[in-house]
């Protein structure tokens, strides 16, 4: 790091011009595609916008009115809570199962470099299909989730996975888990691979067991890794849409509906773009925050 | 391919007579049309429609972008917010007076008054009057669409019922239902569409109506009936209790895969059902309820648009009058799209019982709307339909609660 650092301000005497167009060409780029549309978005949450004035730049100003009617509006609080409750069991699960899949395919195993990349097919489909196909597993009726575990006699009666309000949320989120996990696994394993081997040797002629190794070099040594991970895990569910979209399009009952989801039915079904623009800037924030903490972890991580 | 050719000389005759293109003729490059479309089927009146109409002029080209029907909306919207509209779109018809009535579609009344092939009166009522708003002409129905009682023959005969006499009235249906039904073979007797979106409300309303309900008296005992009887469906196991998460789609895939005995469905699904139903199947016109003895049926279908802005309004209208001629309307039938105008029988149809069954509906199905706030109109009926057959709510309750959020809407602008 040092070195490389030392490297930079070489080529920083020698070409001030060269790095100052660089940050500017990467600044102009933050500007005009990322920064733009959020302050759009903002905009568009304190004005009423319809379909009539949706072109016009200067349009009525409602102050936070879209905001209070986001909050009022019951279906809001329920899908504020289903992201919450989606995101956080993803993370804990992505990441946990991520980590160990990694930790399972580091073992020298014949075919573990194949398999770990077949692993990653899940990852490459749209989402629209992985949603197509897992709504077919959950089928009540002839989906396969029931057929095994009613033959595994771990249920007596059908579950309705898809249809039963209390239960659409778990599988919609099982079905993001199985669809989000390969990418948290690879990120894990790329940060296994940076731990020196030389470690675990010395530990293992020190005595340390699988156990001991795992806790005191491993854990510790992926620690920001993991962070890391977490947090773009969290990033990349909280726009989670196509998928929900395809499964279940948020009902029964807004009981999967995510605020992604629900920005989009306020918009371009319900034409209030306005209100679809205020629940737009609550899933911003939620981001903001995680994105914050995931460069802070990485700016630690480089420094360390 | 002998019949397009037949068709083609037809337009070149009669498209140049109406429209008096002659004077363009000598124009070298004709003005590009853009067309944006959702008809995937290769069989749709549309390729055939743009393919002669290109042929029989040389004033205009239409240049078409098919966009899946889900994005189309979406697509406008962004359209319209950035202000680069294509000229001419197909719109799901209950979703044009929110577009009309603020204004971002070019007004058509004046085409129409002077144009000779459409005139509002050979129109069905229904199809014509989800283009208007506040007596101006915003948009052309393209086709229409109703439901109908799709039924296995085969089951029936299995159970001893008899195939040419479908179900008639509500209790018919269910009692034909119950027979039908069979848990061991994973078969339910009826199957229907009831998502949260506006495919629930469009197979739902045929019921309200048919008990003598409306969508502005939905807290009155005509329309919990209505919402009862389908619910009763659902938690007495007649009808599967996925159907609050099966799409139109998903419902006509479970009834050709024999998993559902009697399900309802539009027209536009017999190509799908001609190819992979593997079994004998049927349609009879939507049951009546016993005691109201009211035939009532949900429209749909798509109309044509002009987005306000659009740069060849004239090339637009052009092609819209040239989709509207009956003889390119009676193709529609091929992919399943019944025209929109009473002048409109077809001939010797594909699959003649479904046709005349749905052309037969056509004559006493009714619109949803048209109101610019249909899409909050519809959703809190979304809600009550999923909160009844979930059992969250009863029925009534449940519509209740939605009359209340109607309700202020439709006082402010009625139906």
């Amino acid at each position: 790091m040092r070195a490389g650092r030392a490297a930079v301000g070489k080529i920083g005497r020698r070409r001030p011009v060269l790095l100052y167009a660089f940050l500017a060409a990467s600044m102009l780029y933050l500007l005009v595609f990322i920064g733009l549309p959020i302050v759009y978005n903002l905009v568009m949450s304190v004005q009423e916008v319809e379909l009539g004035n949706i072109s016009d730049l200067v349009r009525p100003f409602v102050g936070l009115e879209n905001y209070r009617e986001a909050w009022e509006d019951p279906s809001f609080r329920t899908v504020l809570l289903n992201s919450a409750l989606f995101v956080g069991a993803n993370v804990v699960a992505q990441v946990g199962i991520g980590l160990a899949l990694a930790l399972f395919f580091a073992q020298r195993f014949p075919g573990a470099h194949v398999l770990r990349g077949l692993l990653l097919a899940s990852w490459v489909l749209p989402a629209l299909v992985v949603g197509a196909l897992w709504k077919w597993i959950f089928a009540t009726d002839y989906g396969v989730a029931n057929y095994v575990l009613t033959r595994l006699h771990l249920i007596s009666g059908a579950i309705h996975w898809l249809s039963d309000p209390t239960v659409s949320l778990t599988a919609v989120t099982i079905a993001n888990i199985w669809f989000g996990t390969p990418f948290a696994m690879i990120l894990v394993a790329a940060g296994l691979t940076s731990i020196p081997e030389e470690q675990y040797e010395a530990a293992s002629l020190d005595g340390a067991g699988p156990l001991a190794r795992l806790l005191h070099i491993t854990l510790p040594s992926l620690w920001p890794t993991l962070v890391a991970v977490a947090c773009l895990v969290t990033i990349y569910t909280m726009r989670a849409f196509d998928l929900i979209f395809a499964m279940t399009q948020g009902g029964p009952l807004d009981s999967s509906n995510v605020l992604p989801l629900l920005s989009y039915q306020l918009s371009f079904q319900r034409f209030h773009f306005g209100v679809g623009a205020a629940v737009g800037s609550f899933s911003f924030i939620i981001v903001l925050a995680v994105a914050v903490l995931y460069v802070r972890t990485l700016r630690r991580e480089s420094e360390g | 391919m002998g019949g397009s050719t037949v068709l083609r000389r037809t337009f070149l005759a009669s498209s140049a007579a109406a429209a008096g293109f002659s004077a363009n003729v000598a124009r070298a490059e004709p003005a590009t049309v853009s067309l944006w479309h959702v008809f995937n089927l290769d069989t749709d009146m549309i390729y055939g429609g743009m393919k002669a109409f290109n042929e029989s002029q040389s004033a205009y080209r239409i240049e078409p972008r098919l966009v899946p029907g889900v994005q189309i909306v979406t697509e406008l919207i962004r359209a319209i917010a950035t202000g680069s509209v294509p000229d001419l779109v197909t719109l799901d018809s209950p979703v044009v007076a929110s577009f009309s009535a603020q204004g971002t579609l070019t007004d058509l009344t004046d085409q129409v008054v002077q144009s000779k092939f459409i005139k509002p009166d050979v129109y069905f009522k229904g199809p014509w009057a989800s283009g208007q708003w506040r007596g101006k002409t915003y948009g052309i129905p393209r086709d229409a669409n109703t439901l109908g009682l799709y039924y296995n023959a085969d089951m029936f005969r299995a159970k001893g019922m008899d195939p040419d006499k479908p179900p008639r009235t509500w209790s018919e249906l269910k009692a034909a239902a119950q027979k039908l039904r069979d848990p061991a073979k994973n078969v339910y007797g009826f199957g229907f569409c009831a998502t949260q979106a506006e495919e629930g409300v469009f197979q739902w309303l045929p019921f309200l109506w048919q008990a003598g309900g409306s969508v502005d008296k939905l807290d009155q005992p005509e329309a919990a009936a209505a919402l009862q009887y389908v619910t009763d469906m659902v938690q007495q196991g007649l009808a599967s209790k996925d159907v609050i998460n099966q799409s139109q789609y998903e419902v006509t895939n479970t009834f050709m895969a024999g998993n559902i005995a009697m399900s309802q469905g539009g027209p536009w699904e017999l190509p799908r059902m001609s190819k992979q139903a593997k079994f004998e199947w049927r349609l009879a016109p939507l049951p009546v309820k016993d005691d109201k003895q009211i035939k009532a049926d949900c429209l749909g279908g798509y109309d044509f648009v002009v987005p306000k802005g659009a740069g060849q309004v004239e090339g637009a209208f052009r092609f819209i009058e040239f989709m509207s001629n009956p003889k390119i309307l009676n193709e529609g039938w091929k992919s399943g799209r019944i025209g929109p105008r009473t002048d409109v029988m077809v001939q010797d149809p594909l699959w003649p019982q479904a046709y005349a069954t749905y052309r037969g509906e056509m004559s006493y199905a009714r619109p949803r709307g048209p109101h610019p706030q249909w899409p909050d109109i519809s959703r809190p009926m979304q809600t009550a339909i999923q909160q009844a057959l979930t059992g969250a709510k009863s029925p009534a309750d449940a519509l209740r609660e939605a009359a209340a959020k109607v309700d202020p809407i439709l006082a402010k602008t009625p139906l």
